[in-house]
């Protein structure tokens, strides 16, 4: 998988989309789209709600190009608009709401990727469901410091919240992952698919 | 698996190959359309909600101005041209009271107080909230009638005399204004 920040941007055409050339933004697009969606969608866990915030995030984006001065890399920058648009919805209470209602999709993108994945483990599969188990904040912590690198700091700011927020967390999706991983008798009943 | 996990670094290498997006989830011409589309219902909303405000302002006004600026009107000048401060008078239980209005700075905070001073002690059924304020007030009055008649025994700061004087003018136009709404709305009760 290919993360944001790992996105090598040639430099004459950030210029072209900075300055706004139309040929330019559209072959960034191309190059950061898919890698921000697949972020977006392993934070919030909905494909609908995903596609959502990954529009708006690519709006603020594009908004924010001509401001962009190069101290850090483009994937990083667009990394930290996504992660916020995705703490944005994730703390406010209808979105809140509306991801304890609606099921999350990591159990059937993981059947999917099976089906169509050569030698794709079933490791991975239970994964996806040990994933889907988290509830949205926990997940978003765990995938901010084990896949993007994270430091508990740097959860904490993101959050608004106190670092110990960001450890117990983090410590607590660590058990529910691993309760997911002990013998079947033991696992949740909702993992039957 | 179990052991994998307790690994970190095991854990964020599972996670990183988990299936993942090849592709934008739409092109980028959809991606501009859709943005535009956003855009405009954007400020629709933004058009929507400056209206919903301003009516819910106009409303406030209107009722506000029903509610308290009539009958403050009557009690402004008397037929013959005189303020009506000092002439305040119960009509009877429960009826509404004049409230002393167009003050003088100086002699209004006296002329206000005895107007307070002739209400009765307790309207018939006022809300908590009118409680709460009626109470905050006066605790607040007897705290600066407190300070003042340390700031006169020490005559060290006028300025300082002169301010909680002020703030005590104030208060008691607060009160006076809190107490005449609960006397209108009991009285229409």
């Amino acid at each position: 998988m290919t993360r944001l920040t790992e996105i090598v941007i040639d430099e004459a055409l950030l210029r072209d989309a900075c300055a706004g050339g139309e040929s330019a933004q559209r072959a960034l697009y191309l190059a950061l789209a898919p890698a921000t969606l697949n972020l977006i969608r392993r934070l919030v866990g909905h494909r609908a709600l995903s596609e959502d915030i990954f529009q708006d995030t690519m709006m603020t984006f594009y908004e924010r190009l001509p401001q962009f001065r190069g101290e850090a890399p483009l994937g990083a920058w667009l990394r930290r608009i996504a992660i916020r648009r995705c703490l944005m919805y994730l703390r406010s209470p209808w979105q809140r709401a509306r991801l304890c209602l609606e099921p999350v999709d990591f159990g059937v993108a993981a059947e999917v990727a099976a089906l169509i994945t050569p030698g794709y483990a079933g490791d991975l599969i239970d994964l996806e469901r040990a994933l889907a188990s988290l509830a949205p904040t926990a997940r978003a912590v765990v995938w901010m410091y084990e896949v993007e690198g994270y430091s508990h700091e740097e959860i904490a700011r993101e959050f608004g919240r106190s670092l110990s927020f960001s450890k117990s967390q983090l410590a607590r999706a660590h058990r529910r992952l691993r309760a997911w991983f002990e013998p079947q008798e033991s696992r949740p009943s909702c993992s039957v698919i | 698996m179990q052991r994998d996990l307790e690994q970190r670094s095991t854990l964020a290498d599972l996670l990183r190959e988990l299936p993942h997006e090849a592709a934008p989830p739409y092109g980028w011409t959809e991606f501009r359309d859709r943005g535009e589309q956003r855009a405009v219902s954007r400020r629709e909303r933004a058009g929507s909600r400056s209206r919903t405000a301003l009516a819910a302002i106009a409303v406030g006004i209107v009722a506000f101005s029903l509610r308290l600026g009539e009958p403050l009107r009557p009690a402004l000048h008397s037929p013959d041209g005189t303020n009506a401060l000092g002439d305040t008078h119960v009509v009877g239980a429960g009826a509404v009271q004049t409230q002393p209005e167009a003050l003088p700075a100086d002699s209004g905070t006296e002329a206000l107080e005895r107007w307070l001073a002739s209400l009765p002690d307790e309207p018939a059924l006022v809300r908590v909230g009118n409680r709460a304020a009626v109470t905050g007030l006066e605790d607040r009055l007897a705290e600066v009638d407190d300070l003042l008649t340390a700031e006169r025994v020490d005559e060290a700061r006028p300025a300082r005399l002169l301010a909680l004087q002020r703030e005590r003018r104030q208060l008691v136009s607060s009160l006076a204004q809190v107490r005449y709404a609960e006397t209108l709305a009991d009285a229409s009760r």
